[in-house]
């Protein structure tokens, strides 16, 4: 048997599935997705005119988002390789020929690798509105009787619940946006692959090749 | 256009900041919407540039 019929049978055969995301990072996402869309409807519901008793499945939901996104900081921290979020110098050039190409010009952006330029510009934005809605949140638990405290509305002056009043709803309106923006890319066609990995885990090693530069996610 | 909702101190004097305005929700799913649009439009025009050129 010569060296190449022997390294080719000895090679591993390339799976047809390549994995995207875990069941539990699934979760993860649809769980905070049924959280986001709850908060958002016992928020503007009622300033829309549709009137019934929020308050009390805002602030518990308010307080599983909390959960969920500390969950989600230790999970991407401890376990996960939050360098795949990371935005350095390559996705600053990738987004701009990205933009480059759409306003017309020919050539064609390289690949990327698990997420694009896009993707981790979104995530930091969203990363940063959730936070602050959830930070000024827990702050206005203290304005609430709850099983473990009563409320304190003079913890803070007139003039500082004001301001953390204005973060949470300006927080909360740009979430409204965002998540208007995140239905249409994970609508498109373009991005059906990535919403049936968000549901089955996997892409085919297809979308992988198309999609995707091997050398910036290796899979 | 107020960014901003204020009510009047029940001891008098300035007016107290409460929170956002609310009537800036449109704006902000307005502008979510000429964002998608733009993209669309751009998107389309993309893929029909290239598609001719190939």
């Amino acid at each position: 048997m010569d060296e190449a019929t022997s390294k080719s049978q000895t090679a591993p055969a390339l799976s047809p599935r390549v994995p995207r995301h875990k069941a539990i990072d699934r979760l993860y996402h649809w769980l905070m997705a049924i959280c986001i869309f709850t908060l958002m409807a016992t928020a503007f519901l009622p300033i829309l005119g549709f009137k019934f008793e929020w308050l009390d499945i805002h602030w518990i939901t308010g307080v599983a988002l909390t959960v969920l996104v500390i969950f989600h900081i230790v999970r991407a921290i401890g376990w996960q390789d939050w360098r795949n979020m990371w935005i350095g110098f390559a996705d600053i050039r990738d987004l701009w020929r990205n933009v480059a190409q759409l306003l017309g010009a020919r050539k064609t952006p390289p690949l990327p690798g698990k997420y694009d330029a896009a993707q981790k510009l979104y995530h930091l934005g969203v990363a940063i509105v959730v936070l602050a809605v959830v930070g000024s949140g827990l702050l206005m638990l203290l304005k609430i009787d709850t099983p473990l405290w009563r409320r304190n509305p003079y913890v803070f002056s007139g003039d500082t619940w004001g301001i953390i009043y204005v973060v949470h709803g300006m927080a909360a309106m740009t979430i409204v946006a965002i998540v208007i923006i995140h239905l249409y890319f994970a609508l498109m066609p373009d991005g059906w692959y990535l919403l049936r990995a968000m549901i089955r885990g996997s892409i085919s090693r297809k979308e992988y090749v198309e999609h995707h530069d091997a050398a910036r996610w290796k899979a | 256009m107020e960014l901003f909702r204020y009510s009047r101190s029940i001891y008098g004097g300035s007016n107290q900041l409460i929170g956002a305005n609310w009537d800036l929700l449109p704006v902000f799913v307005g502008a979510a919407l000429v964002f998608i649009i733009l993209h669309a439009l751009l998107s389309a025009r993309s893929k029909r540039r290239r598609q001719g050129s190939s």
